[in-house]
């Protein structure tokens, strides 16, 4: 009996699921026409909202910075709706946990691609690796949670200022001008292995070869905790300062070990290398004494509006949390340009995915305020937005515990640099 | 007859399948099936050969590089696929030596090394894997018609859109459907069984006749073209492969397949794979809707750590009280209804 | 010269430490034959609770409170999750403190989040310099502790009661618990004395030059697998010498990393599995781990 009610069971399923098919139209949340202000919308776009997706990584590697990006991308979009949203629509943000695993990450773009204009928040190079050829060929853009430039030439990702390579090449700058590294003189690049390290290493090498410096290339990975075998390298090697391309933990380490064996040289960072945090580990003392950063994201002491501004709105919504440039002020700086390119795209009447990718490839002088180093150029999208970086002095009494050394600046180098 | 009829369903709803499933649920379904292919081997290994390995990941790793590779170098997709397994299982067959002089745990954890080793080479031997990067996978084709968005450009069956997604499908669950069949085969036939008296005992296969290396060396072949074949399946679902895919993780992930399913059981271990590949990103799925589940970005417990909860509370209940596994549930429980 | 001999000082200290998370492998597998993948995640624990306490109880009680909560959770993994299935195979059992180990690892990181703990300890970054070698004043005190503990612990293996009763234990259980040895009494102990190890082990491997305590450290206890490996499962010294074997290498390959090039970069994580792998071809069981007898 059982086999051929399952038999039947089975052949009636299989008429079921040829009848009610999928169809062609998988996209539920808005598909192509026009809403009555006349506005062109496409999937993502309906007449009260628009939906951006979010993929940030809450649960893996990199969480907390995840937990911290969506806080700040609340924030933005929580005050916008409130100030009557974009186009006269709300903006709806659809989130999915990636895991920092690429095969999560397809499944969960998969799940919203359908739903959503653009991708408000993608972390990790690895992730939008995976998810670039289905991002190209459904003409979405994306918002890069990342400062590499191997990604480049993209058409659809906006990065949110400079890369890593062209912050070397200021770090380098930074130490010829101020710190004293002459010519013929050999640094030090502690990198992690990955997009990350790797790309802010071409960088320092072009920077190194343009003024015959020598680079002791240091490679690690995040499960690398202690520094010794590698400052040992780099003094026996006399280096008179470091880069520094990896995590919080390894700076500490890196600060505390080279002050522990008397090698009293400058570390520049490029900015997911701090978190104040570090102040509280036993390296405090020498990160103030040796540490600077060198990032498009502005340190949290900067005193521009856009900065002020979203350290106000934080503290109102978060009274328990800490904000960080790399978590919630860099969400909240990709909020400002994917709300540029939304409204240039109302105004061109045009709410379509190109439409959209059109608009923020016209934004050529976006100012966020303070958030990014200066200003954002998306017309080129084989190079990044940005040029200028801040630098800034660890500081104990400076909040978010950067001090901003001066305007944002650009080096002269770095103009003459080739992407690829 | 009935048998007939109810194989005839399984094939139509299966054929049907791609009508009705969302890019989400075929997307899903494309990993756990290139995870059910090398888990199959991997439990043939462990189960049939006695060989403990935690190797997987790192033949997993040749299949689907050297599909990138070779197809990216012009080779025709079905040759690269070819070529591919059999890279993987000429790999397999050069680690065998050293699973003839190392044995039990100590195997295990030696195979570990294989797999950092896997990674550090692909980290860095960038001209052929692409390092950090990655490289881009050529789609599959089979004589002009390709597995993706082109070739033909607009496919439309009973109104729905065969994309990539969709015809990938039926290939995986070709492929799935020969692993398994040839799993099952290999069980029952002379070389299974004497790869069963090698995994209870060494000394008296030897006695018995059994050659002994011939036969390890067998089973590492067989067990890493199994995994060189689910590493191609995972590098066209992905369309795009990177170095950390193919790490201490997913090799970790491979035994809990294995032990979860049942150690030796080809069922088994395609149950186990879906289960270990799906549970995460379905969770992820219905995040939204599970009453318990923090948002994603508050604090609390989201779904991805309630899936990593449930799966280490999976691998501790399956061991405390089903020792076999899936597999082994299944065959007390028909041995209750005959009784 | 001076390099290498710096180098090498370096790395016997941090094998020290690797050596001290090794012991409490070998201790839990001599005594009942499993292998402990929940280790890292308990060294994580009392790394943890010591980093969330020092400041309220002070840098010693919160040392106290680490061990004891590392050796108490030890001990809960033991009773309720191992005693059950004690006469399951190796693989079972190793697979089984594997999800134990994603358990606790996923509560630790989300608790950890971005932070990164210090613990409090009094010597804090302080250096200290021996014949122009300077060390690391919390490496030193480790390499004191872990040679007084790995001491200890031969002691008790070879004299004490308790020691015979867990050899005879891991060799015969039947015989032994004939000869009235409570198995369940000489499991307990021996999984909470690898806890308090792990602890032990973590403090100093998150004290100085470490950072702190952060969601990684649980990976670095994974780098204690080949020092058990290559020394041999079931051998105290074994896992001394693989633990200081396993920290000289980790320490050489990353001071000469730009000689070794050649080779790839970021041979760090790698080199230890194929110093591991190596060792393995020539002597299968280990350096000194029983070779086993294939009785017909």
């Amino acid at each position: 009996m059982s086999s051929r009610l399952v038999g039947s069971v089975a052949v009636a399923l299989a008429l079921v699921v040829a009848a009610c098919g999928k169809g062609g139209a998988e996209e539920s949340g808005g598909g192509a026409g026009t809403s009555a202000d006349t506005v062109k919308t496409g999937p993502g776009a309906t007449a009260d909202t628009i939906t951006l997706g979010y993929l940030p990584d809450l649960s893996g590697v990199f969480a907390p910075n995840g937990k911290s990006q969506m806080e700040g991308a609340n924030l933005y979009w929580d005050a916008k709706n409130k100030a009557g949203g974009i186009c006269g629509r709300q903006i709806e943000v659809k989130v999915q946990d990636t895991g920092y695993d690429p095969q999560k990450a397809v499944a969960a773009y998969q799940q919203l691609s359908g739903d959503v204009i653009g991708l408000g928040l993608v972390l990790g190079s690895s992730i939008v690796s995976a998810l670039l050829p289905s991002v190209e060929s459904d003409g979405m853009f994306l918002n890069f949670a990342g400062w590499t430039s191997d990604i480049l030439p993209a058409e659809n990702v906006a990065i949110a200022g400079t890369t890593y390579d062209i912050e070397a090449i200021n770090a380098v700058d930074f130490l010829m001008s101020e710190k004293g590294v002459k010519a013929g003189d050999t640094i030090g690049h502690l990198y992690f292995e990955g997009d990350y390290g790797e790309n802010a290493l071409k960088g320092s090498k072009f920077a190194a070869g343009k003024h015959d410096l020598k680079i002791v290339e240091q490679k690690i990975t995040p499960a690398d905790q202690d520094m010794t075998g590698q400052v040992s390298a780099f003094k026996k090697a006399g280096v008179k300062a470091i880069l520094f391309s990896a995590a919080p933990p390894q700076a500490a380490s890196l600060a505390g070990v080279a002050a522990s064996q008397k090698l009293d040289v400058p570390i520049v960072a490029n900015g997911p290398g701090w978190t104040p945090q570090l102040l509280k580990t036993p390296a405090a003392k020498a990160l103030e004494a040796n540490y600077y950063v060198v990032s498009s994201m502005a340190p949290l002491s900067v005193q521009s509006e856009g900065v002020q501004k979203f350290l106000t709105d934080y503290k109102a919504a978060n009274p328990k949390g800490t904000p960080s440039s790399n978590g919630s002020l860099y969400a909240y700086a990709g909020a400002q340009i994917a709300d540029a390119a939304l409204t240039k795209a109302c105004e061109n009447k045009d709410l379509t995915r190109k439409g959209v990718l059109d608009a923020l490839h016209s934004l050529n002088a976006l100012d966020t305020g303070g958030t990014v180093a200066g200003t954002l150029d998306f017309t080129d999208p084989s190079r990044p937005p940005g040029k200028l970086v801040y630098l800034a002095k660890v500081s104990a009494d400076a909040p978010g515990g950067l001090k901003a050394l001066g305007e944002p600046s650009e080096a002269a180098d770095a103009q003459g640099y080739e992407f690829k | 007859m009935s048998r007939a009829l109810v194989t005839a369903a399984v094939f139509v709803v299966l054929a049907a399948l791609p009508i009705w499933l969302e890019s989400f649920w075929l997307q899903t379904a494309l990993f756990a099936m290139a995870a059910m292919i090398a888990a199959i081997g991997l439990s043939l290994l462990i189960g049939i050969a006695g060989q403990l390995s935690l190797a997987h990941a790192f033949f997993v790793a040749i299949g689907a590089y050297g599909y990138a590779y070779l197809a990216g170098e012009g080779v025709a997709p079905l040759l690269a696929l070819l070529g591919a397994v059999l890279l993987a299982g000429l790999a397999g067959a050069a680690f065998s030596p050293i699973a003839g002089r190392v044995r039990g745990i100590y195997l295990g954890l030696a195979s570990l090394g294989l797999v950092f080793l896997g990674q550090h080479i692909l980290q860095n031997a960038t001209g052929i894997t692409g390092g950090y990067e990655g490289v881009a996978v050529e789609p599959f084709s089979l004589f002009g018609f390709s597995f993706s968005n082109t070739d033909p450009d607009t496919l439309v069956i009973l109104g729905v859109p065969y994309g990539r997604l969709e015809r990938l499908w039926y290939l995986g669950v070709v492929l799935v459907a020969l692993a398994v069949w040839y799993g099952r085969n290999l069980v029952r036939s002379r070389p299974g069984r004497a790869l069963a008296t090698l995994r209870d005992s060494e000394v008296a296969a030897a006695v018995m006749g059994v050659d002994v290396v011939r036969y390890k060396a067998a089973a590492f072949t067989v067990s890493s073209m199994y995994a060189g074949l689910g590493g191609v399946l995972m590098a066209l679902a992905f369309g795009r492969i990177v170095p950390e895919s193919f790490g201490f993780v997913l090799s970790v992930d491979f035994l809990v397949m294995v032990v979860i399913g049942g150690a030796g059981s080809v069922g088994g271990a395609a149950a186990g794979a879906l289960f270990v590949t799906a549970l995460p990103l379905v969770l992820n799925h219905y995040s939204g809707s599970l009453p318990l589940l923090a948002e994603p970005g508050t604090g609390g417990v989201g779904a991805s750590e309630f899936s990593r909860f449930i799966y280490g509370a999976a691998i501790v209940a399956v061991l405390l009280f089903a020792r076999d596994g899936l597999a082994g549930l299944a065959r007390r429980a028909r041995k209750e209804r005959v009784a | 010269m001076s390099q290498f001999i710096s180098l090498l000082i370096g790395g016997l200290f941090l094998g020290a430490i690797y050596s001290l998370v090794a012991l409490g492998f070998v201790t839990v597998f001599k005594a009942t034959h499993v292998i402990n993948f929940a280790q890292g995640s308990v060294l994580l624990l009392g790394a943890f609770v010591i980093g969330r306490t020092h400041g309220s109880l002070g840098f010693w009680g919160a040392v106290m409170l680490g061990i004891a909560a590392a050796a108490l959770v030890a001990l809960l993994i033991d009773a309720v999750l191992i005693r059950p299935v004690r006469r399951a195979d190796l693989g079972t059992l190793a697979i089984l403190t594997l999800g134990v180990d994603i358990l606790l690892a996923t509560e630790l990181t989300r608790e950890i989040g971005t932070d990164v703990l210090s613990v409090g300890a009094p010597w804090g970054s302080d250096v200290v310099e021996v014949a122009g070698i300077r060390v690391a004043e919390s490496r030193v005190i480790a390499g004191g502790v872990a040679a007084v503990l790995v001491a200890a612990f031969a002691a008790v293996f070879k004299f004490t009661d308790w020691g015979i009763a867990m050899r005879s234990a891991a060799e015969d259980g039947e015989t032994a618990s004939l000869m009235g040895i409570r198995l369940n009494r000489v499991a307990a102990a021996a999984w909470a004395m690898a806890g308090a190890l792990a602890a032990i082990g973590g403090l100093f491997l998150t004290s100085f030059p470490a950072a702190g305590v952060t969601g990684g450290v649980g990976l670095v206890a994974l780098a204690a697998i080949p020092a058990v490996v290559l020394g041999g499962f079931d051998s105290p010294s074994g896992a001394v010498v693989g633990g200081l074997i396993i920290g000289v290498v980790s320490v050489l390959t990353a001071g000469y990393q730009d000689e070794l090039s050649f080779l790839g970069r970021g041979l760090g994580s790698v080199a230890p599995y194929v110093v591991m792998l190596l060792v393995l071809l020539v002597r299968p069981n280990g350096l000194f781990g029983t070779k086993e007898v294939t009785r017909v």
